[in-house]
């Protein structure tokens, strides 16, 4: 007997009734059918469309078809916008790690705490507060980080400073906070999502065959949830790389990252120009994680086996 | 450079480019200019006219009105009052810059009937075929309007008046009295190094760059020589490190004067009033004496707008004296209805509206006023080297 | 509450039970002290959200019921997230099973394509889809097609963080239910979905949060309407007040009633099934 398992692939050698090769591969696909029209129609169309525009020239603010790469020229014309990328690629590497380092163990008691249900609740709980406008969070920021803020004060009647200090916030340090601040819960969600099915029976056992807790955690616990990491981590990468509006509240003079300079030219309504650098840095991270994608690949083991 | 095409055009071809359609064809054989209405440029098409909305005062139909704006621009009294009268109901989109709004109605059209604009961005919208002009003698709420506010020469085409004028404001430096001292009069204060980190202004990259073309004395700020742009990028890297943020509004850089993080901070008229309301220390203001930058508003008829017809009648209901009084009190910035200063005065608010330069409007032309520039690109890109990381 | 609560436990892991406890709370306190201060901030007297404190006030909780476009923004913005978090979930989840499970030749190269629309800057994607669906599609711009542009940067969270729960996922439990006869819809309702549930709940809970706090897609896309981004982000002129931090406060209280009702009435529910299920 035949058994279709859910997307389509067979789920124990066909017996029966055999359907068509062709047939049987093209009905593997079809859950991704509407995501991929949404994907091409809405995305991969309308982007093709602008990779045209950035090769054009603006006038008098209207596209004119005039080919030019004077867009992507200035790009490396100007060193500024290179140091800023390489800048905004650390940001974004330092907030992954400390991302992921924070999120880790809140998954971790999460799952190995709590009962089922009371994970939902704090999850809940988590999220819930991102429901509310990022902007008015971002001014509670900087009335807890402001020079005048909560933080000042507080440490100044703990004692612990005198004079209220104005490094929290409006420099690197700030945009690193509210960044962590912003990405966790995208974090917490992606490794919890993947370490909820971790079977913690593995890690006792590994411990009474005599594995230390840290061998247990790094050989046993870790390569299972790694596809929860990895996709933790494409969560708070990837989306920094776009990030403009952190840098603009919190970021001072100091804290600019790569998006602030392209967004400075959408709202001039120069389309072309901020288009080009923009396509630039998504070239830039595709080549990235075409060239670590090893390091993306996460086998199925339990299928392979 | 003086070719122009048509937005479908343009289309056509991003659409043809992206679908891979032998980009080097595209590139070898240049498209040609097609002249059409839409991308005319101004004054070439007088037989437009002017818009039979405005031709008469006809009574309007009940209906929707879109109207795409800045939260200044409109009250729940005035639209509540649109629909009980005249059974137009407006749906309000607001917009942040002109440039959005801008970039926004060439791709949708009619789909809007009545858009906000600051002073120079209102004859590119006109010179891109999205708005069309009006008689402006003919609306019946203009007689309430200051005469001069009718007589701008940058919205004044042979088709008519480009926009319904609204209110203006210049930029204007505030700051804290006890700590700036002696009181500053110029934009040099704000390069002080006495004064590092104690600066906010606001994350306009266009207006930053009009701001040190001003400070450092350019001729056409809107069109620096190189030798002009190079002295005024000096001039922002002298700035930069009293920079404590570039913020994204004005209630931000209130805050910070507030709080008492910032001492100087440049924003439109207000922020002295706005400061001690959030209980702050006492904050002057003052427009610096090399002259400022600044808006003027309008709301602009929008080219095929599917409820055209109901944009003056509208207007007729929502741009009165009382109501514009009323958004004079919400907002403090000077508006162009004198009828509206009479009301102020005649309710006790003569004082405020007078320190708002509301009986002032002429001063309105003493500001380069907001548009585009000639040079954004080069613009754009001084400024991202200044402020970069 | 605790799992291990009755076993022996160790003094290690008591302590280190304890420890996880505490970064727990140090998380929670991490989220939660910016709100604190933004429903503080709802009771301000003066315009401008900041310190000093002006005052305490309810006088915008009190204007909120005379703003009808405040709250028509607000039913807006719920409107489109309930939507988009719909269709980005179930669009999404049936995605990932393909990219994890039918041999993709190159399944390192779909999931990075599909990765590309959260590495973009949302304002290149606001004017693209602008562009678009004008003038290819000829839209009318509306909420509808706003919740089109919400779907292209939230699908991928939820591709991408179903896939990472498939995968390693153990067939074997799917075949033993094929074997024991099992339909595939009903191998799929009773073994698959309860095991990726964590994870839809996740992909859910992100999209709604992206989505409902978008603005300059949204902006680029919506029609003659406002949500509550629009609403907040465009007070360039003369700032937001602490209007919308009432507005945010009271929104904020009612998803959380609403969840604990959820909650609640599920819970009951499975009782009362539970009990009509041990009487028949």
């Amino acid at each position: 007997m035949t058994v279709r398992a859910v997307g389509g692939e067979l789920a124990s050698p066909p017996t029966g009734r055999l359907l068509p090769r062709r047939l049987l591969r093209l009905g593997r696909f079809w859950p991704f059918v509407p995501a991929a029209v949404l994907l091409v129609a809405l995305f991969f169309l309308p982007l093709a469309n602008m990779v045209v525009y950035s090769f054009w020239k603006t006038v008098l603010f209207r596209i004119v078809p005039e080919w030019t790469t004077a867009n992507y020229v200035r790009f490396f014309a100007n060193e500024t916008y290179l140091r800023t990328f390489l800048k905004t690629i650390v940001m974004a590497a330092v907030v992954t790690a400390a991302g992921l380092a924070a999120a880790g163990p809140f998954a971790y008691f999460l799952v190995r705490y709590l009962s089922r249900r009371w994970q939902r609740v704090i999850l809940i709980a988590t999220i819930v507060p991102f429901w509310t406008s990022y902007l008015l969070r971002v001014y509670s920021w900087q009335i807890i980080l402001g020079e005048r803020g909560f933080l000042n004060q507080a440490l100044m009647a703990l004692g612990i400073i005198h004079e209220p200090s104005s490094i929290f916030v409006y420099n690197n340090l700030g945009v690193f906070l509210v960044l962590l601040y912003v990405y966790f819960p995208f974090a917490a969600l992606a490794i919890y999502a993947s370490l909820e099915k971790f079977d913690f029976d593995q890690l006792r056992a590994a411990q009474d065959l005599g594995a230390r807790p840290d061998q247990a955690m790094r050989r046993i616990l870790i390569p299972q949830i790694r596809p929860g990491l990895i996709t933790a981590a494409v969560f708070v990468f990837i989306p920094i790389l776009g990030e403009y509006l952190t840098p603009n509240l919190v970021g001072g003079t100091e804290g600019v990252l790569i998006s602030n300079l392209i967004v400075n030219f959408f709202r001039a309504a120069q389309i072309p120009a901020g288009t080009a650098p923009a396509l630039l840095i998504a070239l830039f991270v595709t080549v990235l994680l075409v060239v670590f994608r090893k390091y993306l690949r996460i086998d199925d083991v339990v299928t392979r086996v | 450079m003086e070719r122009s095409y048509s937005r479908r055009d343009i289309l056509r071809m991003g659409v043809a480019g992206s679908a891979g359609l032998v980009v080097a064809a595209c590139a070898g054989t240049s498209p040609t200019p097609s002249p059409s209405a839409q991308a005319s440029a101004s004054g070439a098409a007088p037989a437009s006219g002017a818009a039979s909305p405005s031709a008469g005062q006809p009574s309007a139909s009940p209906g929707p009105l879109n109207f795409l704006t800045w939260s200044d621009h409109w009250s729940q009294p005035g639209l509540d009052r649109a629909k009980t009268q005249a059974g137009i109901v407006v749906n309000i989109t607001e917009l942040s810059d002109n440039s959005d709004g801008f970039v926004k109605l060439a791709q949708v059209h009619g789909q809007l009937d009545l858009v906000s604009a600051d002073a120079l961005w209102v004859p590119l919208y006109f010179d891109n075929g999205l708005v069309q002009a009006i008689d402006i003698n003919s609306v019946d709420v203009a007689s309430e309007l200051y005469s001069m506010a009718k007589q701008f020469t940058f919205w004044t085409r042979p088709e008519g008046y480009l926009g319904y004028p609204w209110g203006w404001s210049p930029i204007q430096i505030a700051y804290n009295v006890a700590q700036v001292t002696p009181a500053p009069n110029d934009w040099q204060v704000l390069i002080d190094p006495k004064y590092k980190k104690r600066v906010v202004m606001e994350n306009q990259p266009t207006d930053i760059m009009l701001m040190s073309a001003r400070a450092t004395g350019a001729k056409d700020a809107y069109n620096m020589t190189d030798a002009e742009l190079a002295t005024a990028k000096d001039w922002l890297t002298k700035l930069k490190p009293n920079v404590l943020k570039l913020v994204s509004q004005n209630s931000e850089t209130v805050a910070a004067l507030a709080d008492g993080s910032a001492w100087l901070g440049t924003g439109n008229l207000g922020m002295p009033d706005r400061v001690k309301d959030a209980k702050g220390p006492q904050v002057d203001a003052y427009v610096p004496k090399e002259g400022s930058i600044g808006f003027i508003d309008s709301e602009m008829t929008v080219k095929g707008g599917q409820n055209q017809s109901r944009v003056i009648p509208y207007l007729n209901i929502a741009a009165r004296a009382d109501l514009v009084a009323q958004n004079f009190i919400d907002n403090g910035r000077p508006l162009f209805n004198e009828k509206a200063y009479q009301v102020l005065v005649n309710n006790g608010h003569k004082d405020r509206a007078d320190r708002y330069l509301y009986n002032q409007p002429e001063q309105a032309l003493n500001m380069t006023l907001k548009g585009p520039g000639g040079r954004v690109q080069d613009y754009i890109d001084t400024f991202n080297s200044v402020f970069g990381g | 509450m605790d799992v291990l609560e009755g076993m022996p436990v160790s003094r290690y892991a008591r302590l280190t039970r304890w420890l996880f406890r505490l970064w727990g709370l140090i998380v929670i306190a991490f989220l939660y002290l910016p709100i604190a201060f933004l429903i503080l901030f709802s009771f301000e007297d003066s315009r401008t959200i900041g310190l000093p404190w002006a005052g305490f006030s309810t006088r915008w909780y009190e204007g909120l019921p005379q703003n009808p476009q405040l709250l028509q923004a607000v039913g807006n913005s719920i409107m489109v997230a309930v939507a988009v978090a719909i269709l980005a979930t179930v669009i999404g989840t049936m995605a990932a099973f393909p990219l994890v499970r039918a041999g993709l030749r190159f399944p390192n190269a779909v999931r990075i394509l599909v990765t590309m629309p959260i590495m973009l800057p949302g304002i290149l994607i606001g004017i693209a889809l602008l562009i678009f669906l004008t003038r290819v599609f000829g839209l009318q711009l509306s909420l509808l097609t706003v919740v089109l542009g919400h779907l292209v940067f939230t699908t991928p969270y939820v591709i991408l963080i179903v896939a990472a729960r498939l995968q390693g996922f153990d067939r074997a439990l799917e075949w033993a239910a094929a074997d024991l006869g099992a339909s595939p819809p009903r191998a799929l309702r009773e073994v698959v979905l309860p095991l990726i549930a964590p994870a839809v709940m996740a992909g859910a809970l992100i999209t709604v949060t992206l989505s409902i706090d978008e603005f300059i897609t949204t902006f680029f896309l919506i029609g003659p309407q406002l949500t509550l981004p629009i609403y907040i982000y465009t007070q360039i002129k003369f700032g937001v007040t602490p209007e919308v931090n009432a507005m945010a406060t009271v929104l904020l209280i009612g998803t959380l009633g609403a969840f604990g009702i959820g909650a609640a009435a599920y819970s009951q529910g499975r009782r009362l099934l539970r009990l009509r299920r041990r009487r028949s």
